[in-house]
Formats: structure tokens, C-alpha cells, sequence
């Protein structure tokens, strides 16, 4: 392995795991004007101080940073300057009548007539508000009239925030050491290091090359699943990732044999008590799973304290 | 006070594959940080900072180079990273001791594209209200290149295939990339339909692998294990983030990056030996070779093959600064001659927002 991974191509099973952030996200009051005149059926637009409008609104122009001067209703008809089609839908850039930029969307229809040129017309979804999606793409309008920019006095309030959802799922590679450590755990319940490049003690996780020499690691060493800790928090308030419903201590452990942390639970009833008597240098033992071990961490269920 | 010069004495580069299954990334950043020493005439004792490059969103980890630094060698040093293409990290490398901060410098890029969804990472890059939600990303900001770039140039989708080709049958021939077929016109036409008028073979191909290179001060080059290669111009630039915005037929960042890179050195790109370039399509690559006036008659450019057969997102740009110093160390590999000058370039960012070029002297 040392100096080039394993060069044999190998069908590994993966490490599941995914990532789901909410957020709310801010508009602005461009967009967030935009979006709130959806729900009217208005395309809104920016007009700058030297009379170019821009649409969907911005707050600033993209071209030379000047902030918007007005917001106008745009008109919901103009031609196709740019276009490809991904996944089977057609992107095109639209330049609505009167206005000086491009934008990307949808064009609904038949490829075969979509054309540099085209004139083309909004069509709206019922339904969907506070979405440029309120407009569900462009169609072919060979004949529609060009329409002009008027002004928008008083339009619907910025929407201030949007609940949004990003989940970007991910098949990691084990990679062979964290691939035999999760294997140890799997068939025998026992957890694996590599000593280090120069004792006897072992890293967790192991690893090729010894962090603090940068030298390649020794060899497999079986660490002991009793072990002391080196730091800790008492959590006893809920946020979002937590695998446990609080009160528990977060713990960096120092298993015996290792020279490194790990870092797991263990379970409190009365956070009073943890208080006074878990904390650096509390010993603790593994208590594993009942049931059939899937090769995880969480084949341990938790740390307990041992009374001594 | 001049500014000090700065060398590239040693690169290492993983094998770069679709699919690395079997490595994490602490392997791969392993496997080359322990090879770039080998023969230079350096040790990790010598190196002053590490910079990385990767990506948190195709990582699956937030500061994910927290959990590299072992592997990135950079145990209680001065260690900074990137979110950028590896050829700004080079960059920020270069200045550093260029300022006369340190004197030598280990610079890593990564990327492990298959444990994520490419998709999303270049969803994430556009903006939430107007454009993701209609669909607007990276591959249609490179049909739309495209098909612009046609209609301008009357070229046609063959004229694409026949370069894409080329640059499948270099990499194979001269690069440390998996292939297994090279694919011809032919195939790359036939293949399916990524985004109008492009195909799936016309568009950078995402791969997994890691790059470290060694850049040092000119005193410390002196004991150099292997001939040094000086970086001798540097320039970068943004240009607008609405693709829309941008004038389509150019590529107005790197035409900036490419000028302020050609008043340093002295030299512009038409009279490198050897370029390297890096490109999302086909058609940025072509973009690109417009802009800095290349002739491929001329000009030895991506003998590597470039990034259409192998995309390491965020370690691209360090890779053809890695193969640019390999043709200029070795040009026996690629059929003799004694190339001098090299011109790379790295970009990033929808339709090739953001650009960075140098020049490479031997």
C-alpha cells in the first residue's frame, strides 16, 4: 500500500451516508419581490438608473454593481437567444421584451422548433407560489405581439425567507485500514489499531502513515474495550444530528492500548451525578449491542462507567 | 525588494479512475505525499506549509481537511486550505515564498467525485431563486456554450468528436489515467446526450486520484534531486456569476488570468512549448485555445490528454501543472524535442466562471 493505493480494481462494499441541511434561505428584496408577485401571475423586473431593466429583478446589476432604481411588471412574451437540453427538458436563455439581460428556463415543447430567434410566451402552473417555477417554462408564441415594460408602484412585499432542503447522499470508501478495523468489530467484537511508527501503543482509527512522523505505521494491534477518558461534555440540550436524545456525555475515550480517541456516549440518567463523577480520567467499558453486529461503531452501543 | 523566484521540484500523482473503491482519501492523499519526497532531495522535515485543495460538499464533510492532516503530512505546521481547484492553491503556495514567508511548500489536491453526486455539488454552485430550480447548471451552461460556439465558428459536432478523441487516445497514451477503450469519434458521438449538442464523452469526466507537488524558494532548488521548473508568471480572474451575463464567445476571465501571467513572464502562450488546459466540455477547451490564440500545429497542447478524460474536481488544474513539469523534466516521454516554456491553466465555476494561468520555465 505505501506508496500507491492497492492498484487491483476490487468491487468494495461502501459506507452509506447522507447529509440533509434545512435552511431558510434570504431572497432579498429583489428576488424576494420576484418571487412574491408570482402568485399574481407578474414577471418582475429591476430598472436601473440608466433606464436598462433587468429581469427576474436584481438588487444590483451583474454587470456593474449599481443598485436597482425601480421595480417594473416585464412583459411575459420574448425570444430564445441561447439553448440545450439536459436530461430531456430544454434550457434556453430568454430575453423577455424590453429588457437588456438573458435568463435561463424551461422551453415546453418540441425541440424541432425551437430556434435562435423564436418568439416565445410565458405559460403559468396553477398552484405554485413563491417559486419562479409559478411560471412552468416558455412556449412557442411565433406570433405574439411585443410587449412593453410598465411601471410597478406598488408591488406585493418581499417574501423574507424560504424553507429549503439541500440531501446530498454519499457511498464512502472504506479504504483498507478503516475496512479491516470495521471488519474486526463485525466478526470477532474487537476493535483494531496500528501501533505507532515507534511504540506499542495503537493508533484509532489506524491508518498508513503515523500523523506525527509521517512515517509509515507498524503493525495490527488489538486495543482493550476498557479504556479512560481524556475530555468530555455533558449534553443535555436537543440540536439537530444528535443520534441520542440528551441528557448522555459526549466522551473521548483513550482505549487501553491505544494512544489515541475515541469518541463516544455514555448513557446518564441524572445529570447531577455525571457532573461529579464522570470526567478526564473516569475509567469506562464498551457495552456492545445485543444482537448481530454490523461492522460500525455503533456496534458499541454506549460506554458505561466503571465502579471501582 | 524583487520578489524571490519559485520552483517545482518534485510532483507525484495517484493513478486517476472513475471509480477509486477501494481508497479513501487519506489513502490517495497518503500515497502521494509520501512519493513526492522520494528522490527530490527533500523531506517532510523541510516543508515549511501544506495548502490542499478539495471540496467539503464532494467530501461529505465539512473542514474535511481536519481529518487529512495526517495523511497531508502537515502535523504542527502551518497548514491552510484551499476550496479551489489545486491550481490556486499553487498560487497562494507561490506567493507565500515568493514574500520571503517560507521557503518551501508542499501543495495537495484531491477529489473522490464517485462517493457523491456530481450533479448536486454543481447544483449547489448556482443561485436558489432563479436559476436551480429550472434547471440550470453546469451541463447546461455547457450545452448552451456549445451550441453558441457552433453557431459562431461553423464548426460541426464531428469537429468536437475528433478532438475529444484525440485527447482520449493521449491520455492513454501518456498519462497516469485509467481507460479502457479509447473511444473514437465515432464512439463519443454515439454516446448519449449529456446536453445538447455535446454528448456524454464531449464533457470532462469526473475521476477520483490525488496530486502533491514541491515548490520551493531558488536557493533551496539548488539541491534539488531533479531539474527545477520555475514558476515564472502567475494571473487569475473572475468573471460574473450569471452565466447569462457574460459574453458568450469568450472566456473573459482567462483572457485577463492569461495577460497578467504573460506580463510577468515576459512571454505569452503562443510561444509556450507545451499547454496544459483544463475545460468542463469540449467546447471550453476549444474556448479556451481561442482565447490565448493557440494553434495545436504549433503548440504541444494537452499531451496529457486534459481534463475531458479525467475531471479530478479540484485537483484538475494541479494536474496539468504536474504533466506540464513531467514534459518539460522528460520530453523524451513525449517524443523528444527540448521544450523550455509551458503554460497551465485551471478553471472553475459554472461555464467556467473563475481562471487561473502560469507559466512554467525550465
Amino acid at each position: 500500500m505505501y506508496s500507491a493505493p492497492e492498484s487491483m480494481p476490487l468491487d468494495m462494499p461502501t459506507f452509506h451516508a447522507e447529509i440533509s441541511l434545512p435552511y431558510t434561505l434570504t431572497p432579498g428584496g429583489a428576488a424576494g419581490t420576484f418571487l412574491a408577485e408570482m402568485k399574481n401571475r407578474r414577471i418582475v423586473g429591476s430598472r436601473f438608473a440608466n433606464g436598462e431593466v433587468v429581469a427576474p429583478a436584481q438588487d444590483f446589476s451583474a454587470s456593474d454593481g449599481e443598485p436597482m432604481a425601480s421595480f417594473v411588471e416585464v412583459p411575459q412574451t420574448g425570444e430564445i437567444t441561447a439553448f440545450t437540453r439536459v436530461d430531456g427538458t430544454i434550457i434556453a436563455f430568454i430575453k423577455l421584451d424590453g429588457c437588456a439581460n438573458e435568463f435561463p428556463h424551461r422551453v415546453l415543447g418540441d425541440l424541432d422548433a425551437v430556434r435562435i430567434g423564436q418568439r416565445v410566451k410565458a405559460e403559468w402552473d396553477d398552484g405554485v407560489e413563491n417559486s419562479i417555477l409559478a411560471i412552468k417554462g416558455f412556449v412557442i408564441a411565433e406570433d405574439a405581439a411585443v410587449g412593453t415594460v410598465s411601471d410597478l408602484p406598488e408591488p406585493e412585499e418581499a417574501i423574507g425567507s424560504l424553507d429549503y432542503a439541500l440531501a446530498l447522499p454519499y457511498e464512502h470508501a472504506y479504504g483498507p485500514y478503516y475496512g479491516r478495523m470495521f471488519d474486526e468489530i463485525k466478526g470477532f467484537g474487537r476493535v483494531m489499531g496500528v501501533r505507532t511508527a515507534d511504540g506499542d501503543d495503537a493508533l484509532l482509527p489506524p491508518r498508513e502513515i503515523d500523523d506525527i512522523s509521517h512515517t509509515p505505521t507498524g503493525t495490527w494491534k488489538t486495543c482493550a474495550d476498557t479504556g479512560t477518558i481524556r475530555g468530555c461534555s455533558i449534553i443535555n440540550m436537543e440540536f439537530i444530528g444528535q443520534t441520542k436524545k440528551p441528557p448522555y456525555v459526549y466522551a473521548e475515550i483513550v482505549l487501553d492500548g491505544a494512544s489515541t480517541r475515541l469518541i463516544h456516549l455514555i448513557e446518564i440518567d441524572d445529570v447531577e451525578f455525571a457532573k461529579k463523577n464522570i470526567g478526564p480520567g473516569t475509567r469506562v467499558r464498551a457495552i456492545w449491542t445485543d444482537g448481530e453486529r454490523k461492522g460500525s461503531m455503533a456496534d458499541i452501543e454506549r460506554f458505561e462507567v466503571i465502579e471501582e | 525588494m524583487a520578489l524571490g523566484k519559485v520552483a517545482v521540484v518534485a510532483t507525484a500523482q495517484t493513478e486517476l479512475r472513475p471509480l477509486w473503491g477501494e481508497a479513501q482519501h487519506i489513502d490517495l492523499i497518503s500515497a502521494v505525499v509520501t512519493s513526492v519526497f522520494k528522490g527530490s532531495g527533500f523531506s517532510i522535515d523541510d516543508v515549511d506549509f501544506v495548502i490542499d485543495s478539495g471540496s467539503d460538499v464532494l467530501d461529505g464533510r465539512s473542514i474535511s481537511n481536519c481529518g487529512f492532516l495526517g495523511a497531508l503530512g502537515a502535523h504542527r505546521k502551518e497548514e491552510a486550505r484551499v476550496e479551489a481547484d489545486g491550481i490556486w492553491a499553487l498560487q497562494y503556495g507561490v506567493n507565500k515564498i515568493r514574500s520571503g514567508a517560507s521557503s518551501v511548500g508542499l501543495i495537495v489536491a484531491y477529489s473522490k467525485p464517485s462517493e457523491s453526486l456530481v450533479e448536486n455539488y454543481w447544483a449547489s454552485q448556482v443561485e436558489p431563486f432563479y436559476q436551480r430550480p429550472v434547471g440550470f447548471s453546469q451541463r447546461a451552461a455547457a450545452g448552451i456554450q456549445a451550441q453558441r460556439y457552433l453557431a459562431d465558428r461553423g464548426c460541426s459536432e464531428r469537429d468536437l468528436a475528433e478532438l475529444a478523441a484525440r485527447r482520449w487516445a493521449d491520455a492513454k497514451a501518456h498519462a497516469n489515467v485509467q481507460i479502457g477503450d479509447v473511444p473514437d469519434a465515432e464512439a463519443i458521438l454515439a454516446s448519449g446526450e449529456s446536453a445538447l449538442p455535446l454528448t456524454e464523452l464531449m464533457m470532462a469526466r469526473p475521476v477520483d486520484g490525488a496530486v502533491a507537488m514541491l515548490i520551493v524558494d531558488e536557493s533551496s532548488a539548488r539541491r534539488a534531486g531533479n531539474n527545477p521548473v520555475f514558476i515564472t508568471g502567475m494571473g487569475s480572474g473572475t468573471d460574473c456569476h450569471a452565466y447569462a451575463d457574460r459574453d458568450p464567445l469568450k472566456l473573459a476571465s482567462l483572457e485577463g488570468a492569461a495577460a497578467m501571467a504573460a506580463r510577468a513572464a515576459g512571454w505569452s502562450a503562443q510561444q509556450a512549448d507545451v499547454v496544459e488546459l483544463s475545460a468542463h466540455s469540449v467546447v471550453g477547451e476549444m474556448l479556451a485555445m481561442d482565447v490565448l490564440g493557440l494553434d495545436e500545429g504549433k503548440t504541444a497542447i494537452n499531451r496529457s490528454g486534459g481534463a475531458l478524460p479525467a475531471d479530478p474536481i479540484m485537483a484538475t488544474g494541479l494536474c496539468r501543472a504536474a504533466e506540464a513539469v513531467r514534459q518539460l523534466r522528460e520530453p523524451q516521454l513525449y517524443g523528444g524535442g527540448a521544450p523550455s516554456r509551458a503554460v497551465v491553466h485551471g478553471a472553475q465555476g459554472v461555464g467556467m466562471q473563475n481562471n487561473c494561468v502560469m507559466t512554467l520555465e525550465v
